[in-house]
């Protein structure tokens, strides 16, 4: 059963169709990679599973877990196990990595989490993702370097446990070692946590560090083609033209 | 003050004006400064403030005749006891935190019906007690300071405080003394159709070290009522106080007519901290100068109107001598259909040389029928110092509410962290968790009654 499933899903923004009939099945504990050229998509699809205000579904389907949550609330949808690694993520000013995560685990829970247990949920993340421990401790994203930002996504990933994360160019602007760290820290909670992901990215490095079992290629606004991870490969030797003239009719 | 007879006048201005020093006359008594207040109470009219270009801020429609000053009993017997909290108003023991204190002076109407302090610090020569008590009991030190840098005429609720007050609070922290724990001082509205003419007189003499915490609360109730109050500290060589205030009013309609005045002595330092969380229309001029060489301070505010609240604060930073140091930090937000209007001036004195000061107001409008004005003006008049200012106007950031609803905050939670991450800057310096936290409750109590505003705007945007 695939945990989320896209189905025919057409999605306009300020007057313009983006998402010409996207379908995509996404089950826990696969990890899947979704390419393509700039301005083809990919950032409108991870914003519009999280239910982003500015990206109105005309027609189509997001199923998550037998639901449908098309017209889901964005709280709704990470409460059910979705999470998005946003490719830019804000700052919040005068709220601590440490508090923010706080209140996003109490949100899906009844009673609070207890003071024990969050800290050493926040030890174990902490460790995961190779930071320094100051870092719970500064105002999210505030002041942070790119790479601090996206290590922070994946910190709070890691505390939220989703069953399916979307990275949205989470390896964009990473130095090598930021890559490393972050997509080690992907790859255990994949391991540990059984996390499925719809990784997007441009690049072939981050693949390097976790191998999608399947791969997406997306051209104006559609999937036009899907196989494994040698379409990786053959991206790196052809670039976008070649499928893009294979797939004319289609784009 | 003159003797000659004034005529009924309506006193407006164009632009605000710093204190700059202004004060009772050396050597006049008490009586005969009541006597001048009362003279310009009779002959002049409620009073319209207006900063020309910007706003009006009018008491006009206050039915002062419908109001009367109420008095109650001490729970001591007398103004000076050390009670328990036990017969102390409801709304005092839900609102101030129940933590260690140096002291506590309670004030309800027109009568203070409370004052508490611990055995050995009245043993090291503090006083706290009421200022018609310090009048007699304390006088060289009352007549020294008693309206030294307030004056007592300027409009009709001002010279109605100083011909009026009754009570009041006085509190004197001798030399060399390091208090750790705050002087609560409050002041408490007990319902419509009460006038409560509030006086505090607080010096802090050198080398002295300790904090205060003002309370003005009120429940809610329909109706009028009215708090003036005249608030003076005077801090000398050396000394350092952490002051703050925590105002909410609550939903009646109670105006508030506020001149607060802090000085800052040679070498001394005053951290002051103004919460101004509630009422039905206020003005506050709130002075904090520096008054010779070496002080040093750091002024920082916060506001929050909601509903119908009008709001109207002049926030002076005075530099009469240099070297001084100056850091003035504002925060507030708007909601409802209120208005806040804050002027921020930075004003330095002739001869005031090595002076250095920074303004900086941040604003958040959270509704389209809120409304805030914000003024930084810089008068300076020495040429070696630097005096500067900086601001921003915001709104809600919808990117920022997406974040965090992705991470499983439901709107109103996100709105609620934004606003409180808003003012964080300045509660974490308060270097006081329980009154921080009041603070941060009151907030979110005051977004949580805007929230249907608060949605329909972003809907509207």
């Amino acid at each position: 059963m695939a945990d989320l499933e896209i189905r025919d899903l057409h999605v306009r923004t300020e007057d313009r169709e983006i998402l010409k009939g996207v379908d995509l099945r996404v089950a826990h504990g696969e990890i899947h990679a979704l390419m393509g050229p700039n301005g083809s998509g990919k950032s409108t699809l991870a914003n519009t599973l999280l239910g982003h205000p500015a990206y109105e579904v005309t027609s189509g389907q997001i199923i998550f877990n037998g639901e449908d949550i098309t017209a889901a609330e964005p709280h709704e949808r990470a409460n059910a196990g979705l999470f998005l690694a946003f490719q830019y993520p804000v700052a919040i000013p005068g709220v601590s990595v440490a508090n923010f995560l706080r209140m996003a685990i109490n949100a899906k829970r009844d009673e609070p989490i207890g003071v024990k247990e969050f800290r050493a949920m926040l030890t174990e993340a902490v460790e995961l993702l190779d930071v320094d421990r100051s870092f719970t401790s500064r105002a999210l994203n505030d002041g942070f370097s790119g790479g601090e930002k996206k290590r922070a996504e994946i910190l709070q990933m890691a505390m939220l446990a989703p069953q399916i994360a979307i990275l949205d160019e989470t390896d964009s602007g990473l130095d090598i070692d930021a890559l490393r760290t972050v997509a080690e820290g992907v790859s255990k909670l994949h391991a540990q946590q059984g996390l499925g992901a719809l990784i997007i990215t441009h690049y072939q490095r981050m693949l390097h560090y976790i191998e999608p079992q399947f791969v997406h290629i997306m051209l104006d606004g559609r999937i036009v083609l899907e196989g494994g991870v040698e379409l990786v490969e053959r991206l790196e030797r052809e670039g976008y033209d070649e499928i893009r003239k294979e797939h004319g009719a289609l784009v | 003050m003159s003797e000659a007879p004034v005529r009924p006048q309506r006193r407006e201005a164009t632009l605000y004006h710093a204190l700059d020093g202004a004060g009772a006359p050396a050597g006049s008594s008490l009586s005969s400064l009541r006597e001048q207040a009362l003279r310009v109470y009779e002959s002049s009219e409620l009073p319209v403030w207006r900063r020309s270009g910007f706003w009006t801020t009018s008491f006009a429609d206050l039915d002062l005749d419908a109001l009367e000053v109420r008095h109650h009993a001490s729970d001591a017997g007398s103004a000076e006891g050390a009670r328990t909290g036990s017969t102390l108003p409801a709304l005092l023991t839900a609102t101030v935190p129940d933590r260690p204190r140096a002291g506590r002076i309670v004030q309800l109407d027109g009568s203070v019906i409370h004052c508490e302090l611990a055995a050995d610090l009245r043993e090291q020569g503090i006083v706290l007690c009421s200022l018609e008590e310090a009048a007699e009991r304390e006088a060289k030190t009352f007549e020294r300071w008693y309206s030294h840098r307030l004056p007592g005429d300027r409009h009709k609720l001002e010279a109605a405080n100083s011909a009026f007050w009754t009570g009041g609070v006085f509190l004197h922290v001798p030399a060399g003394l390091r208090i750790e724990e705050p002087f609560e001082i409050v002041h408490l509205l007990g319902g419509p159709g009460v006038a409560q003419h509030a006086r505090v007189l607080i010096v802090g003499e050198a080398q002295s070290d300790f904090r205060v915490h003002e309370y003005g609360l009120a429940e809610d109730f329909e109706g009028q009522a009215l708090h003036t109050e005249a608030f003076e500290l005077y801090l000398l060589d050396g000394a350092r106080c952490r002051l703050a205030h925590f105002q909410d009013w609550g939903s009646g309609e109670v105006h508030d007519s506020c001149t607060r005045y802090v000085g800052v002595g040679r070498d001394a330092y005053c951290h002051w901290l103004p919460a101004l969380l509630g009422g039905h229309l206020v003005h506050e001029h709130l002075e904090l100068a520096v008054s010779e060489p070496g002080g040093d301070m750091a002024y920082r505010g916060i506001f929050f109107t909601e509903g119908e609240e009008q709001l109207d604060v002049f926030a002076v930073d005075l530099h009469e001598t240099g070297p001084s140091g100056g850091d003035v930090h504002w925060r507030g937000a708007a909601a409802g259909q209120s208005r806040a209007s804050m002027e921020g001036l930075i004003k330095i004195n002739p001869g005031a040389q090595q002076s250095h000061t920074y303004l900086q107001l941040h604003t958040m409008m959270l509704s389209p029928k809120a409304r805030i004005d914000a003024i930084p003006s810089v008068l300076v008049s020495a040429d070696d110092v630097s005096a500067s200012h900086g601001g921003t106007v915001g709104e809600l950031d919808e990117s920022l509410i997406f974040y965090m609803q992705s991470r499983g905050l439901d709107r109103p939670a996100a709105v609620r962290v934004i606003v409180e991450g808003f003012f964080e800057p300045l509660l974490s310096e308060l270097e006081d968790e329980p009154l921080a936290e009041l603070i941060r409750s009151r907030l979110a109590a005051k977004l949580a009654a805007a929230n249907a505003d608060i949605e329909a705007y972003a809907s509207s945007r």
